[in-house]
């Protein structure tokens, strides 16, 4: 079953909520679209269901106009679970048996068969011996579960689901999707209006961004999901993180007052060495640099988010000669260096002669947490380099010492 | 089929000939058998056939029907208060009875072909003032019952105050009972009411949806828009017979749907069969209590209201909701 939302353009009363909507969707597809309140994500939902008909456009349903079918017809090749959920003391296994309405005919009550599709449903979505409770005696997440089993009962080949996580907890929320997940995976298509964005990044393959009425950016969740499609369709400031191959979305770091704005201190790390020192300092109000690192090493990361200029190299690459004399430009133009407890093979080594240049220029803080030769795989010629280091630079036992005595130390300078 | 339905047949059968056996004259079962045998004399057939006979079925015909109507439209509405007279059938109905009465022309017949045409007609212009560009938003159908209840209520009171000597004549009319019931009352109903729940019958798979929500309805492939309007089409029948022969009987639509919801629960396939039965049985046991148990007849909404409220009281104090 292939559906396809043909240039559809929809009015409510005076005032046109969809225009030009085109796209299109495939079995084992499960869709998310994503867009602010009243963008018309249930309004896209309702006309391809055929509840609202579009002015210009069409809906099509394996190439034939949905105009062309009546509401069983459609129930029988979609099901809609519309946002609100009922209030009613209908039993779970009725409400389930309500799926079987476009099967059956008219005047006539579910058959055996159908109350067998419906308890397996229900057992499907992990409800079975719910079937004589009363729905509204039901926690929310059960609730929820009952209606997807509904729609489950209904064997369509299409679903579309208007919020179906709203007001779950986030357990619930995750089984919900799972079990539309699944169902997709076993050749059904999906089309799940959502507001949680990394519930549609962690679960759908392709992401439809709403906004007035129109879809503004199509693609795989990686692809379209960043601050800017964010800030443009949602108008607010995100940090949009990877994670594996997944990404999700936080809340933009409030924004830093760079009071100490004159001051630069340069970060020499590595491997994650370097991650607390970077955040910590930027919240102080600093311009942090760090340098050398790998691209997506964690360090890298964490001076990506800060803003932070970088001396990088490419990822698992050692550190090239004209990485080196960058590093050592950027310490000059540093107020303060600080070496974080980070470890050495032959591949960073540079970075210990940079930071020995910033200690003899006396600005080195040095971290020195761990022993240097637990962390040292570059022979012992770098053991005598660190220890001349440490010879010209302030010591210190962890990442909080240091930070503590840094406005001290660019005061007295 | 509900375990409970042959036990409300049963008790239906029962209640009927326990109606025939009693009343204010001194026939009584015996008699009954009697004409079952065909040895009964002309008198006792009279009292029996062609007064309490006619009486009982009227009575049976007009519980079920208030019953049904009240259970289609708490589905409809989704509100457990909605009863039979909500789109203002009632008052409709009064309106029609008074003004005949005042004109001077109150046979049996015309009273009610006025009650009738005039509730129906009601519940048509209720119905179109609901409606709007988007269908029927249950909503604004609710206000404009009510708003219409209010006002024919005022036209009924104007009415009375006008009716002077025939006043007495008018309120026992809006009172309601079954003092009046013949063969002709019970033969112009019977067609309407059981259509209509027949209709409502083979729909109760359907009012289940509906009582999830009008969306949820649409979402298993109910075309709820003409759904809704069969509905309210064949509870205004069933309202506006009831009404046309018997007066205006409260509590009857709201008490008995709900005692049977309390009991057999909201699926609709059970509670649509155990309600019509429940109201045939209550109705005829009601106005047997109503020409019984004075000299004179009581109103039977008078007793409907005495009677039924602290029993839905005790069933909703059992249910422990």
């Amino acid at each position: 079953m292939i559906l396809e939302v043909k240039n559809v353009k929809v009015k409510l009363g005076s005032s046109e909520i969809l225009k030009d909507i085109t796209f299109k969707v495939d079995k084992y597809e499960m869709v998310a679209l994503l867009g602010p309140n009243g963008s018309g994500k249930s309004t896209i939902l309702k006309t391809i269901f055929g509840v609202l008909r579009p002015i210009n456009g069409v809906v099509y349903l394996d190439g034939e106009n949905i105009e062309e079918f009546n509401f069983k017809e459609i129930a029988r090749k979609i099901g809609y679970l519309p946002q609100e959920n009922p209030e009613t003391n209908l039993k779970v296994v009725d409400i389930v048996l309500l799926g079987r309405t476009p099967h059956i005919s008219e005047f006539k009550s579910p058959s055996k068969g159908d109350l067998k599709i419906a308890l397996n449903a229900l057992k499907s979505v992990g409800l079975e011996g719910f079937e004589d409770r009363k729905f509204s005696e039901l926690s929310g997440g059960e609730k929820q579960k009952v209606m997807i089993a509904r729609i489950f009962a209904q064997q369509s080949e299409i679903l579309l689901l208007d919020e179906p996580t709203a007001h779950l907890d986030i357990s619930s929320q995750i089984e919900v999707m799972e079990l539309v997940n699944k169902k997709v995976k076993s050749g059904v298509a999906a089309i799940i209006a959502i507001h949680d964005i990394n519930l549609a990044t962690s679960f759908c393959n392709r992401i439809l961004m709403v906004k007035d009425g129109k879809i503004i950016r199509v693609g795989k969740p990686e692809e379209v999901i960043n601050p800017s499609t964010i800030k443009e369709v949602f108008n607010t400031n995100v940090d949009v993180k990877k994670f594996g191959n997944r990404i999700y979305v936080v809340p933009k770091a409030k924004g830093v007052k760079r009071n100490n704005k004159n001051k630069k201190i340069h970060v020499i790390c590595g491997g994650g060495s370097g991650v607390e020192l970077i955040y910590k300092l930027n919240e102080m109000g600093y311009y942090v640099s760090a340098g050398v690192l790998n691209v997506l090493d964690s360090d890298w990361h964490a001076i990506m988010e800060v803003d932070g200029e970088v001396v990088d190299e490419a990822p698992f690459s050692p550190i090239s000669q004209r990485s080196f004399q960058e590093n050592v430009e950027v310490i000059e133009k540093s107020d303060l260096v600080i070496l974080a407890n980070l470890s050495v093979g032959v591949g960073n080594v540079l970075n210990l002669k940079a930071a020995l240049r910033a200690a003899e220029n006396g600005k080195l803080l040095v971290v020195d947490k761990t022993p240097f030769a637990t962390r040292n795989f570059a022979g012992d010629e770098t053991e005598n380099l660190y220890r001349a280091i440490l010879a010209k630079a302030r010591v210190f036992k962890d990442e909080t010492q240091v930070l503590r005595v840094v406005d001290e130390v660019l005061l007295e300078r | 089929m509900h375990k409970l339905i042959p036990t409300l047949i049963m008790l239906n059968v029962f209640i009927f000939f326990l109606c025939l056996s009693l009343g204010s004259s001194s026939i009584g079962f015996y008699d009954v058998i009697d004409i079952l045998n065909g040895v009964a004399d002309d008198n006792t057939k009279a009292i029996i056939l062609d007064y309490r006979m006619p009486r009982i079925i009227t009575s049976m015909l007009v519980g079920s029907a208030l019953a049904t109507a009240g259970c289609a439209m708490q589905a409809l509405f989704r509100n457990p208060l909605a009863d039979p007279y909500v789109l203002g059938i009632s008052s409709g109905a009064s309106v029609g009875a008074a003004i005949v009465i005042l004109i001077g022309i109150a046979t049996t017949l015309n009273i009610l072909f006025a009650a009738f045409i005039s509730s129906l007609l009601t519940a048509f212009v209720v119905y179109k003032l609901g409606e709007t560009k988007v269908g029927l938003p249950i909503y604004t159908l609710l206000l404009a019952g009510v708003a219409m209840a209010s006002f024919l209520s005022g036209v009924t009171s104007l009415l009375v105050y006008l009716a002077g000597k025939d006043m007495h004549q008018v309120i026992f009319w809006i009172m309601g009972g079954f003092w009046t019931a013949n063969w002709l009352k019970a033969e112009f109903i019977i067609i309407p009411i059981v259509a209509s729940i027949i209709y409502v019958l083979i729909n109760a798979w359907n009012l289940n949806a509906i009582l999830m929500g009008e969306e949820h309805a649409l979402s298993v492939g109910i075309n709820v828009e003409s759904f809704k309007k069969k509905i309210i089409g064949s509870a205004s029948l069933l309202t506006s017979s009831a009404v046309a022969v018997s007066g205006i009987i409260g509590f009857v639509g709201i008490i008995i749907p709900h005692a049977m919801r309390l009991i057999v629960g909201e699926n609709h396939r059970t509670l649509i069969p155990t309600t019509i039965l429940f109201g045939a049985a209550f109705m005829p046991l009601v106005d047997l209590i109503a020409r019984t148990a004075t000299d004179g007849e009581i109103p039977v909404g008078i007793i409907t209201a005495l009677l039924g409220a602290p029993f839905f009281i005790y069933l909703l104090k059992r249910a422990k909701v």
